[in-house]
């Protein structure tokens, strides 16, 4: 209740600050080293990616969509009746005409992979070509390179930031600057909240692991390495993550995570069955019978978190999942 | 006879030692003394009180993938020595009947179409897309002309290679994405970490089984290597020891690649290096190069383990490097010879 109380007094004050501002147009925003001119808010929009869809339906912007694509869950419940009214151009990649047929008057993008150099639906020259902007979330092309490795290379640590700056600027964009700043003050609340929750708790000694799936059950898994969104969330909470690889989403054998023997195991839940693991009951299957990851002090002691899968993703869901974190380590119990 | 018994006891000695190796090098570091307890705990229940984890370590997954290791590097061996006699060809090995691609789809398949969840592991598919494969090629080269023309089950075998490479190539590019192709090809790439006891009791058997049957007809083989028409002439019942041969050898793969994906190179340099070694003779290079295949995965496999730290490599790479390099070797050192 209180740091619900805390967030809304913060998300009040920043309110009251940013009422003046109002956007002016032509705007020019420099995105990923692209800069995009708007001569008007967009009317209609096109996401790709689930991060950047929720992000507009959380700034109110539902009515502007034309159009989403690349799901990876069922859409936030308090979304549900929005999107359904909003057409879903593919479930993966939709392709360049789907996207352009739209007659969007801004593409927002959640991962360059989709419109960088070697775009999966196009490069961002190709829509520039159509005068259309393309607004790639930051937190993907800042400090990453997404040329090298197969979910790109961080070349530095995830750096919240970037999601208040997607937030903002597309607030700016749409000339809702207002909502941006309440948003961003409400997501801020909640990491103080998750921080808040754990202050005065020793966890110098405390260690996790994040388990996303697997290619086959028994093989090594996909664990979140250094830097990425779910390492923040370890270092933001004070945690240490057993896993040192700089890989985004390293491969390491359950040999080695075993002996690293975490504190806590986090698994994720998706509503994606692409592999057997994908399903977390699976996975808790596997971690309570294989002959060695039962002997694990997380298994032993029932410390297992699971956690949604995009709470694991640069986006707004990201906050919840710091607090579900957050309540974990503090009761010590693990919340499902 | 006489000659054959310390041979015997050395080869047998090679094969232990590499396993403790297998078993005792690994990801993490263990005290050897750790490992020697855990073992002597489970072959003479000695009792020693052990870390829960270590034993696991051990017992379940080292010792399982040295196990299966030496079970598929003496399976592909000995179908590469079949298949290269049989085919009379240098460049036959077990993935030329179009295995490994018809695995590589029916593993896709049961990924993609989320069949993973339901009954089917990519294993089982693997296995099932393998066999299909061969199937065609089976049939592509009985259409295309008396089984005795070697060129005709080759041909046959790229051509289904080729097919089931662009179906697997058409599955991705529909219906994957960038994060599931990566780890449908991790897989497809060779890996032994998810070994656990039943595939022992699955790749030991179907090794053997593939062993003994080639070593029964291995003066057939012998003949085979003169060609079908010698070997006809020698009273050899060619059709059929061809196809009873071949489809040993295409049922021992399709286990293999099912277990542990396409492990290459095994099946094509280990024979060779053996031949050249040892003589064209099939008694003696059957067992050696079943011997020498489980040594040479058993390597790799270690390799893989230890080569970054904290992480494993596809053991297929390291197979690979280590076997793109040796068959070079080998291809410059047959200059001159006839």
């Amino acid at each position: 209740m209180l740091p619900r109380l805390a967030a809304l007094i913060a998300g009040l004050g920043l309110t009251s600050l940013a009422q003046a501002a109002a956007t002016h147009y032509p705007l020019t925003v420099d995105n990923c080293g692209m800069p995009q001119t708007f001569a008007h808010a967009p009317e209609r929009a096109v996401t790709i990616g689930q991060a950047g869809t929720e992000m507009l339906y959380a700034l109110g912007l539902g009515d502007k969509l034309a159009g989403t694509s690349l799901w990876f869950n069922n859409v936030l419940p308090e979304y549900k009746a929005l999107n359904d009214k909003v057409e879903r151009l593919a479930d993966n990649d939709p392709s360049f005409e789907a996207v352009v047929g739209k007659r969007p008057q801004l593409v927002a993008v959640q991962f360059e992979w989709m419109v960088g150099a070697q775009g999966v639906v196009g490069t961002r020259e190709q829509f520039d070509e159509l005068k259309i902007p393309t607004y790639l979330l930051p937190s993907d092309c800042e400090g990453k390179d997404n040329l090298v490795g197969a979910d790109g290379t961080r070349l530095q640590a995830f750096q919240v930031e970037s999601i208040y700056k997607s937030v903002h600027q597309l607030a700016e964009i749409f000339d809702v600057q207002d909502r941006g700043a309440a948003l961003n003050a409400d997501l801020k609340g909640r990491l103080d909240s998750a921080k808040a929750h754990l202050a005065g708790k020793d966890l110098s000694n405390t260690s996790a692991l994040f388990w996303f799936s697997s290619a086959d059950l028994d093989i090594d898994p996909y664990v979140a390495g250094r830097q990425g969104v779910a390492d923040f969330m370890l270092r933001t909470l004070g945690v240490r993550n057993v896993v040192e690889s700089t890989e985004e989403w390293p491969t390491v054998g359950w040999e080695t995570l075993a002996k690293a023997n975490p504190t806590w195991l986090i698994i994720a839940r998706m509503d994606r069955r692409r592999f057997p693991a994908d399903d977390y009951q699976k996975k808790l299957e596997f971690l309570r019978n294989d002959p060695v990851t039962r002997n694990m002090d997380a298994v032993k002691n029932d410390r297992i978190i699971v956690l949604d899968a995009d709470a694991m993703q640069a986006g707004i869901r990201l906050f919840r999942g710091l607090q579900t974190l957050s309540t974990a380590f503090a009761s010590g119990k693990a919340a499902q | 006879m006489s000659r054959l018994l310390p041979y015997s006891a050395l080869a047998l000695a090679a094969l232990c030692v590499a396993l403790v190796a297998g078993t005792a090098i690994g990801e993490s570091n263990l005290a050897p003394n750790v490992v020697y307890q855990v073992l002597a705990n489970h072959l003479w229940q000695a009792g020693y009180p052990v870390d829960p984890i270590d034993a696991g370590i051990v017992w379940n997954y080292r010792l399982t993938r040295t196990l299966v290791a030496a079970a598929c590097g003496a399976g592909l061996a000995t179908c590469g020595v079949i298949l290269q006699a049989l085919l009379r060809n240098p460049l036959a090995e077990p993935y030329l009947l179009g295995l490994s691609a018809g695995a590589s789809t029916g593993a896709v398949l049961v990924g993609l179409l989320g069949l993973g969840s339901v009954a089917l592991s990519m294993s089982g598919g693997a296995f099932i897309g393998a066999l299909a494969a061969f199937a065609l090629v089976l049939v592509l080269a009985r259409a295309a002309g008396p089984s005795s023309n070697n060129a005709q089950v080759i041909l046959a075998g790229i051509a289904g290679s080729q097919l089931f490479t662009a179906l697997t190539a058409f599955l991705i590019t529909k219906s994957a994405t960038a994060e599931q192709a990566r780890g449908i090809l991790f897989w497809l790439l060779g890996n032994l970490s998810g070994v656990r006891w039943p595939s022992v009791w699955l790749a030991l058997p179907v090794a053997l089984f593939g062993l003994v049957v080639c070593l029964w007809h291995r003066r057939a083989l012998d003949a085979f290597t003169f060609g079908a028409d010698s070997a006809a002439s020698l009273g050899i019942p060619v059709r059929r020891t061809q196809l009873l041969l071949i489809s040993c050898a295409a049922l021992v793969t399709a286990v293999m690649v099912s277990i542990v994906g396409a492990i290459g190179f095994v099946g094509l340099v280990i024979p060779h290096a053996l031949r050249l070694l040892l003589g064209p003779g099939h008694s003696r290079l059957l067992p050696a190069s079943a011997l020498g295949g489980a040594l040479f995965l058993i390597s790799a496999d270690i390799l893989s383990r230890t080569l970054i730290p904290g992480q494993v490599i596809p053991v297929g790479v390291v197979t690979a490097l280590i076997g793109a390099p040796v068959f070079a070797l080998i291809l410059v050192s047959r200059r001159g010879r006839p």
